[in-house]
């Protein structure tokens, strides 16, 4: 959409409230979900719960096909089809429901700066791992993708699937990189994340903002998600901080389902 | 701990010109970087030899060892004790990460874009100075890879499957770039670094994207202008330029900035709050042209009216 359609249609969000029936769309929990795709979904699920906004959760085989931008989750509201957390929470703004209101242009800056960092790192370390490290590859991301279809679009999808995040990451510098590296990054990814919370409840003090939605989405996935090694969940315990964090989250948000 | 070693770096990099030590964003990042932490590195530019195709730039040499990519360049000289950031807090430090990742996804698209997909920039600045500075015949080689590689880089991080088309993703990546900028303008402040009196390695991340973009002649650059417009990170790169690398060719800003009046800055402070809205409607301002410093209200010509004085 070009960006002249994305305000138009931003204005006329404005106009009508949450609906009762909003729902978000991600791919089948059990057998077809994989680890980056569960994040996004979940972190969106989690902003979507801090806001207070309700949704309901809806599992299809081809939500991939049916988002607009090709990205996991996407959320229909309304007559607006929206996806991935940044447009989704433009919209929720224009809607009237936002989380970073109270922040100054500073905090603004640094926001923005971490979201990045997140996406930048963990995000790229998690599709790496699953599509570039052969053994994860071949056990895990390339029988779960295909799952719902049979053979022989099964195998077409998954190798497409694979042969573009590889050159995506050949293009962005980290298809030179080794598993051992990308374990490294991840550390500092999250000693960053650790030494920015430090002490504090959310990042930005006391109120959660989309970045705390962000991060548990990620680290929650990545924390209860079963690999082929259980490395990357290792680096991120040995941060405490971001555990609680977690855990915190996780009793606010989704334990009390009060729908 | 070889200390002997430390004396013994040579950086390839690409040569200079706009009145910067070099105009390739990650040699710059080295460049600023080196100045900054104090370490002597023998300059060794690959212009005009079969390096530019050859060698991937920047490079670092250290004795037996090569070291590639900024991030990496930029730890080998944190071991060999050239460490700008020794005065950084933890968070500050978490900080940097975080801005340098906002400076690679948000920012350097819209770089690429502007220096090699830009079909204006591309032929009338980009490919006739990497050209010209790569010897015969990988003059017609070197610049046209660089653009594939720049295109196709864009396309596979910023381009939506399976529509690849450059047209659809230009218009987001240059307003994400602006608001980038706008980011990093509020950021900075009023200071002259962004942590402190000192320069660190975010800095030298930052004059590294930033100051090509402001000092190239650009025949098309719409986001060149919104640079210009932010007082802060222009005088950010001039301040650089000046104190670490006694540039004698530190352009004054351009004529046109005294024509813009007191209006036109508020007018800006305006667009920036409002980012979000106007920037969406920036497709349709890319199209015509912008900033033209023609306010000169044309003064009334004194009005020689004929009065009947009174005899």
């Amino acid at each position: 959409m070009s960006l002249a359609a994305d305000a138009f249609v931003s204005q006329i969000a404005a106009a009508e409230p949450w609906p009762e029936n909003a729902t978000l769309y991600q791919p089948l929990k059990e057998d077809q979900i994989l680890l980056s795709d569960c994040a996004s979904s979940l972190a969106v699920q989690a902003y979507l719960r801090m806001c207070g906004l309700p949704v309901q959760v809806v599992c299809r085989a081809n939500a991939e096909y049916m988002s607009p931008s090709g990205k996991i989750p996407f959320i229909h509201v309304g007559n607006q089809v929206v996806s991935e957390l940044g447009p989704i929470v433009q919209f929720t703004k224009a809607k009237g429901h936002s989380l970073s209101d109270g922040l100054d242009d500073v905090q603004r800056a640094e926001l923005k700066a971490y979201m990045e960092l997140v996406n930048n790192m963990l995000l790229t370390a998690e599709l790496y791992v699953q599509w570039c490290d052969d053994a994860t590859a071949a056990e895990i991301s390339r029988p779960r993708y295909s799952s719902p279809y049979s053979w022989p679009l099964s195998n077409i999808l998954s190798y497409q699937r694979q042969w573009e995040v590889r050159r995506k990451m050949n293009a962005i510098g980290w298809g030179a990189k080794n598993l051992e590296q990308v374990y490294e990054d991840v550390s500092q990814c999250c000693q960053a994340l650790s030494q920015r919370l430090g002490t504090q409840p959310f990042f930005f003090n006391k109120q959660p903002t989309e970045l705390d939605a962000l991060v548990f989405g990620h680290l929650f996935t990545i924390l209860t998600t079963r690999l082929t090694s259980t490395e990357l969940a290792e680096r991120i315990k040995s941060y405490s901080n971001l555990l609680s964090f977690c855990r915190r989250i996780e009793q606010t948000y989704f334990e009390d389902k009060s729908s | 701990m070889n200390q002997i070693m430390a004396a013994a770096m040579e950086l390839r990099c690409w040569g200079g010109d706009w009145g910067l030590p070099s105009v390739h964003t990650e040699s710059l990042i080295i460049l600023a970087y080196a100045k900054f932490s104090g370490a002597n590195i023998t300059v060794s530019p690959v212009d005009w030899t079969w390096k530019t195709i050859t060698a991937s730039v920047p490079e670092l040499l250290c004795g037996d060892s090569a070291v590639q990519q900024p991030t990496q360049i930029l730890n080998f000289m944190r071991k060999q004790r050239f460490n700008a950031d020794y005065e950084l807090t933890a968070r500050q430090g978490a900080d940097t990460m975080a801005y340098i990742a906002l400076l690679e996804e948000k920012l350097r698209p819209a770089l690429l874009h502007t220096f090699w997909v830009d079909a204006e920039n591309y032929i009338n600045l980009t490919r006739p100075w990497f050209a010209s500075r790569s010897p015969f015949p990988l003059n017609f080689i070197v610049p046209s890879r660089h653009a594939n590689i720049a295109l196709s880089r864009i396309l596979l991080t910023k381009g939506e499957a399976p529509l690849h088309r450059i047209s659809e993703v230009e218009g987001r990546i240059y307003s994400d770039a602006k608001e980038c900028l706008n980011l990093l303008s509020y950021r900075l402040g009023t200071a002259d670094y962004f942590f402190g009196n000192l320069p660190t390695s975010l800095d030298a991340f930052v004059f590294g994207f930033v100051a090509p973009l402001y000092k190239a002649s650009l025949p098309s650059g719409s986001l060149q202008s919104h640079l210009r417009l932010l007082d802060n990170l222009t005088r950010f790169c001039d301040n650089i330029l000046q104190v670490y690398f006694n540039s004698d060719h530190l352009c004054p800003p351009p004529p046109v900035q005294d024509t813009m009046d007191a209006n036109l800055q508020k007018l800006t402070q305006l667009v920036n709050k409002e980012s979000n809205l106007i920037e969406k409607m920036d497709d349709n301002l890319r199209s015509s042209p912008q900033h033209k410093p023609h306010r000169l209200e044309p003064k009334p010509s004194p009005s020689s009216a004929k009065r009947s004085t009174p005899a």
